[in-house]
């Protein structure tokens, strides 16, 4: 799958594409976050510092979107990344309908 | 009148035929997105007229390609001539209609307020310090999204249902779509292909109808199609022997 990036702005494509690599993080750290937070074994402060952080990365990539205009662009790199991931999971779960799939495109003897 | 202004006929057997056009046996493909519509609705037209002179037509998908000749066609037709003859039958007088039905982004946003747990979630977020509330609140805001998808499931579940009773054959598609220009702000919460007689759709029009004057709710209702969805693996393979 390609994955677009701007051939005109390379830079705000490059970007783009780093931007939206670290969110998919920040949403993996997120996760864990919650997890360890309702684990019940940290403390309240070690839950705020815990939050603060992740609030701070929040930000400063609210904030690099915004200077650079990559809205679109990180959503549209995101979209591209789910649809390929969707679709490494079907071929995972459906591989006899894949097989059909590629014997379509191949001509019958 | 076919594609490439192709000569368009029929090999028949028995009491059923093929319409058909002599072509190279290799798939069609092309880098020209214009020349792949024309293509495409070409075909799409061939499909209207045979559905108007022979009334019900089994619609192959474009680039069903038979090696060989009439006979071979005309083999095929003989070979596979209990499954189309059913088929045949099963869509007598019979159309494909499509059905999509999308509500407002946020139709959801209100309905799970009622939830005690999410409510003491907010409660939550008032009274503790900045970080531990900004996690509280990516946690509520996920709880959120998961109360939206379970009461859209259930809207989709129980208008399938419905639907279903109305019509002679449901098939529900996942794949994900766009939701077009007109329903922007809107998410779909179902997207079905039906089968039904023309002289029962009526009844699903208006209940649709109803539908789409609800609150929130918007619906596309297309059709008549000739019903793709409904023809099994007749129409997928694509060049033959």
């Amino acid at each position: 799958m390609p994955i677009k990036i701007d051939e005109d702005n390379l830079k705000s494509g490059l970007l783009g594409l780093v931007v939206a690599l670290v969110e998919i993080i920040q949403d993996v750290l997120e996760r864990e976050a919650m997890r360890r937070m309702e684990s019940g074994r940290l403390k309240d402060e070690e839950i705020d510092q815990l939050g603060k952080g992740l609030m701070e990365l929040d930000a400063a990539l609210e904030h690099i979107k915004k200077e650079n205009n990559l809205d679109t662009i990180v959503r549209s790199v995101r979209a591209d990344l789910d649809k390929l991931v969707e679709e490494t999971i079907d071929i995972m779960a459906n591989p006899e309908r894949w097989e059909r799939e590629m014997e379509k495109t191949e001509v019958r003897q | 009148m076919g594609i490439e202004d192709s000569h368009v006929y029929t090999v028949a057997f028995n009491d059923i035929g093929a319409v058909v056009h002599r072509c190279e046996t290799k798939p069609y493909k092309t880098e020209d997105k214009e020349k792949a519509g024309e293509w495409i609705l070409t075909h799409q037209y061939v499909i209207d007229l045979a559905t108007k002179e022979f009334s019900t037509v089994i619609p192959l998908t474009f680039d069903t390609i038979f090696k060989g000749d009439d006979e071979t066609v005309q083999q095929w037709l003989r070979e596979e001539y209990r499954q189309l003859k059913t088929m045949l039958e099963r869509l007598e007088g019979k159309a494909e209609y499509g059905v999509q039905v999308f509500v407002e982004n946020d139709f959801f946003e209100k309905a799970p307020e009622e939830n005690e747990e999410i409510w003491k979630l907010k409660k939550e977020i008032e009274n503790k310090p900045k970080g531990a509330a900004y996690l509280l609140q990516k946690k509520l805001e996920r709880k959120l999204e998961l109360e939206r998808k379970v009461l859209a499931d259930k809207y989709a579940k129980n208008l399938y249902n419905e639907i279903k009773k109305l019509v002679d054959d449901v098939k529900l598609d996942t794949t994900k779509k766009e939701v077009p220009e007109k329903w922007k702000g809107k998410q779909m919460i179902l997207n079905l292909a039906c089968l039904a007689h023309k002289d029962k759709i009526q009844n699903l029009g208006n209940m649709l109808g109803e539908v789409d004057e609800r609150e929130g709710f918007a619906v596309r209702f297309t059709g008549p199609w000739p019903p793709y969805s409904f023809v099994g693996e007749i129409g997928r393979s694509k060049v033959r022997r």
